[in-house]
């Protein structure tokens, strides 16, 4: 297990600096710059502001810069907002995001697993189809149709939650909800797949058999198999949900760091666009990191430790 | 095996901790909430506090007055700092942390005098040096500030800014603490409108020099304006208070401003619906169903929508080919049916909100220069095509930068070249920066543009086409035309420079390089008993004079 956790962070580091490398090549390969707008930019002004970010270097010189960069985890001043390093933007993006995040998953897990159990024991009755027909829905309205649609009815027509902003745990009640739907829907139906599968295993008539409670049945015997589909789709999820969601973020005016990763790419701010990507990227494969070893402990049949050797 | 439970449920207690640490944060946060709620009450119940709430859009991007070149910058800072000069509600410039201002005959040198109560939010008085200072650090090539080409005017700046002179020999001079001595390098009319401008307000010299980073955060932020910073929650928020030090302090009704940051126009306007805001713009699909609301208002922004054809590529080499294209657009119908947010079409290349010394609004003087004219197109579509020798008109494609607004104007002009021209264009969307970018290296026949003004001068807008400008980005040179500009840079006589003005829109319109579509507004949804917001063509918002009944 020792070994394969060393292997695995080496390979983490390995994909990360090709995801940086890609991104660095990737970015200053479009056309455009950080001063290309509309409004006039004299020569001289750029040529002060490409001096200022070592943007009138050559891109080789400015790869290494951004080696050392990713190294010491510092990124240096945004070009858009030149007041700001890349770090604080993250250091005070990524926190709001991370609890925006949190919340959801809690919600999404929470609520999708129940219903999914409750789908697959009351298989084909109302519960079922309820859980479905919602789980339909939540997965084919996008959340910002949805964001838009409870911001209207809930806060501006019926007047009981505030529209938007992050201020308090009251605010936090409508991007939840309009974030959490689609990962509840897909976490039911996963859940309920797998839970009708599990439920027709022969361990299941023994357990009845053994004479255990119906609860332990179900949580310890049933759920603990079938979670292993809804674990793998975790990771991504995590990642994708606990470092910004753009859209709901912008809808809702939550200053979590979505935003950054949308329009820094728009703006061509070359150490917001690095900074956000390699803290994405980095975020995203210690998730899957992460997923991968809790496999091993919801399913005894995967053993990591033996993976390099004897299979 | 117990060994990695135990790290998993470690990891998984780190993550849990660290969410509550942010659910700290946000702990704190309702009784900020709890805290204006009460502010609220006590507003009712005891003094009536007068708060605006507005939204800023996003964070300002500096409130160096030198960097944060755009309006999430400077519609803020344009309340916490004042200018030598400040636009009245004529939108023309009047004595502000100036009382006097004194020009020499030969309109090269100005003398302000600054007002003995003009103080600094932090209780220093406002000097000359300030000033001084402040304007050595906007040219200051270190400084790189996009905005410094608008004191290029002063004599010595720009080789300054170039980094071809000194700071010394920018002609901005301090004789003593209440004198200021700027001399230019040519007469110029609307200098004292320039110097509205936020870049050109001053900076505390001492809370500079010990601070450097004074601007960054609402504790160190020293303002001379009618507001003061009270706090500035990064991303999130910005509270002005009534500043007590403000000269004109008794002027200032409001006690204070708090600008959200909501950068998503629909939300912006559900939370004004929801009464959070007391201002809002108009998203862009209700702008039909907003356009006749009684809490809608309109104020002209100098600037326009355009397009530019390429000199130097077929077929637009031919100048009457490039009228026949002009003269096809139907500006009224493209206000009406396409953009449908009360614009006034455009028929010249200078904005409305400009008048000459005869008291007469420029574009009504100089009349419609371009005009629909279906059977005219035509006809200079034919005579320009035999000039060429063309049987067939080469391709004609027409690139816009992504984003619906333009689409729909791209799309309503292939239809109109078609039905009057008859001529099949091609459209072609390029996202925004690749678009800024290849418009500058002349890689289009036929683009979209827009032009907003930086100064409240003609001469801003025309002085664009001057050969080899930054911004003329159509390859058009014409020595008349150069001659023109130069010309009424130096001319001292109003009236002459006036006319000068009218015979430069009227050669631009006449060899049409570029084709003019509509002038832009500013649309905005204010809430029964706001009064005294000021919006200028050319300008920021104002908030001295309002009011919140």
């Amino acid at each position: 297990m020792a070994v394969y956790i060393v292997k695995r962070f080496f390979m983490m580091i390995a994909t990360i600096l090709i995801i940086a490398t890609l991104t660095f090549f990737l970015m200053h390969s479009i056309p455009g710059s950080p001063f290309d707008e509309e409004r006039t930019t004299n020569p001289t002004i750029q040529a002060n502001l490409e001096k200022y970010y070592k943007l009138d270097q050559p891109v080789a010189v400015q790869y290494v810069y951004y080696l050392k960069s990713i190294v010491t985890f510092d990124f240096g001043p945004s070009i858009k907002k030149p007041n700001e390093t890349v770090n604080s933007l993250l250091a005070r993006g990524f926190p709001i995001s991370f609890e925006l995040g949190m919340i959801t998953i809690l919600v999404a897990v929470i609520s999708g697993v129940t219903l999914g159990t409750f789908a697959a024991l009351r298989h084909n009755g109302f519960i079922d189809y309820m859980a479905m027909t919602f789980a339909v829905v939540g997965i084919s309205v996008p959340n910002f149709v949805l964001a838009t649609l409870l911001i209207q009815q809930v806060a501006v027509t019926w007047q009981l939650l505030p529209p938007a902003t992050w201020s308090s745990p009251l605010h936090m009640i409508l991007p939840t909800l309009a974030l959490a739907t689609g990962p509840t829907a897909i976490i039911a139906r996963l859940t309920r797949a797998s839970m009708l599968e599990v439920l027709t295993q022969d361990y299941m008539k023994m357990a009845r058999a053994k004479g255990l409670t119906p609860f332990r049945i179900v949580v310890r015997h049933a759920l603990r198999n079938a979670l292993m589909p809804v674990v793998t789709i975790m990771g991504t999820m995590l990642a994708g949900i606990l470092t910004g969601t753009f859209v709901i973020e912008k809808i809702f005016a939550i200053p979590g760091m979505g935003k950054y990763f949308v329009e820094s790419i728009n703006n061509r701010d070359y150490p917001v666009i690095m900074g956000s990507t390699v803290f994405y990227s980095a975020f995203l494969v210690f998730m899957l990191f992460l997923v991968d070893i809790v496999y091993g402990f919801l399913d005894p049949r995967i053993k990591l430790h033996r993976k390099d050797g004897d299979v | 095996m117990k060994k990695w439970l135990t790290f998993i449920i470690v990891a998984m207690l780190a993550l849990v901790l660290a969410a509550c640490t942010a659910t700290k944060d946000a702990g704190k946060e309702p009784e900020k909430v709890k805290d204006t709620k009460g502010e609220e009450k006590k507003e009712e119940t005891v003094a009536k506090e007068k708060i605006l709430y507005l939204n800023n859009g996003e964070e300002p991007t500096s409130f160096d007055p030198s960097v944060g070149f755009n309006a999430v910058s400077w519609s803020a800072l344009n309340n916490l700092m004042e200018g030598l000069t400040r636009l009245a509600e004529d939108h023309l410039a009047v004595e502000a942390t100036a009382e006097k201002i004194d020009v020499s005959e030969d309109g090269l040198t100005y003398t302000f005098t600054i007002r003995e109560t003009a103080k600094w939010s932090n209780g220093d008085p406002v000097v000359a040096g300030d000033f001084v200072f402040a304007w050595r650090h906007m040219l200051d090539p270190a400084t790189a500030s996009p905005a410094s080409f608008l004191a290029y005017f002063i004599e010595g700046a720009e080789a300054y800014n170039t980094g071809e002179g000194t700071a010394e020999d920018v002609a901005v001079e301090a004789p003593d603490e209440k004198t200021l001595i700027v001399k230019l390098t040519a007469p110029n009319e609307a200098f004292l409108n320039i110097i509205t401008n936020p870049s050109f307000f001053p900076i505390n010299e001492k809370v500079a020099t010990a601070d450097p980073k004074w601007f960054t955060e609402a504790a160190s932020f020293v303002g001379n304006g009618p507001f003061k910073l009270a706090s500035w929650d990064h991303d999130v928020s910005l509270v002005f208070e009534k500043n007590e030090n403000y000269w004109d302090a008794a002027a200032v009704k409001l006690d204070k401003v708090e600008w959200a940051m909501v950068n998503d126009p629909t939300t912006e306007y559900q939370m004004y619906e929801s009464g959070e805001l007391d201002e809002s713009g108009v998203p862009p699909e209700l702008a039909e169903k907003l356009k006749d609301s009684d809490e809608l208002r309109i104020d002209d922004q100098a600037g326009l929508y355009f397009y530019r054809l390429n000199t130097s590529m077929e077929p637009f080499t031919n100048t009457k080919i490039r009228r026949a294209f002009g003269l096809a657009v139907n500006q009224q119908e493209i206000v009406d049916y396409v953009t449908k947010n009360g614009e006034k079409p455009a028929h010249g290349f200078v904005t409305y909100g400009f008048i000459g010394p005869d008291g007469k609004e420029f574009r009504d003087s100089v009349g419609n220069l371009v005009e629909f004219n279906k059977d005219e197109a035509k006809k200079l579509l034919e005579e320009g095509m035999k000039e060429e020798g063309y049987t067939e008109l080469p391709k004609v494609e027409l690139t816009y930068s992504t984003s619906p607004s333009h689409q729909n104007i791209a799309v309503a002009l292939q239809a109109t070249f078609k039905e009057v021209l008859g001529v099949d264009v091609g459209l072609k969307n390029i996202e925004s920066a690749v678009f800024a970018s290849e418009q500058k290296e002349f890689k289009y026949q036929m683009s979209r543009s827009s032009f907003l003004h930086d100064y409240a001068d003609p001469v801003n807008a025309l002085e664009s086409f001057i050969t080899d400008s930054s911004m003329n980005r159509t390859t058009w040179s014409n020595a008349e035309y150069d001659k023109l500009i130069t010309d009424i840079k130096n001319e001292t006589d109003e009236n002459k420079r006036w006319e000068l003005l009218k015979q430069a829109d009227q050669l631009l319109m006449e060899e049409m390089p570029v084709f003019p579509i509509y002038y832009y507004n500013q649309t905005t949804l204010e809430k029964p008993g706001i009064t005294g917001i000021l919006r200028h063509p050319v300008g920021y918002i104002d908030l001295k004079y309002t009011d919140k009944n």
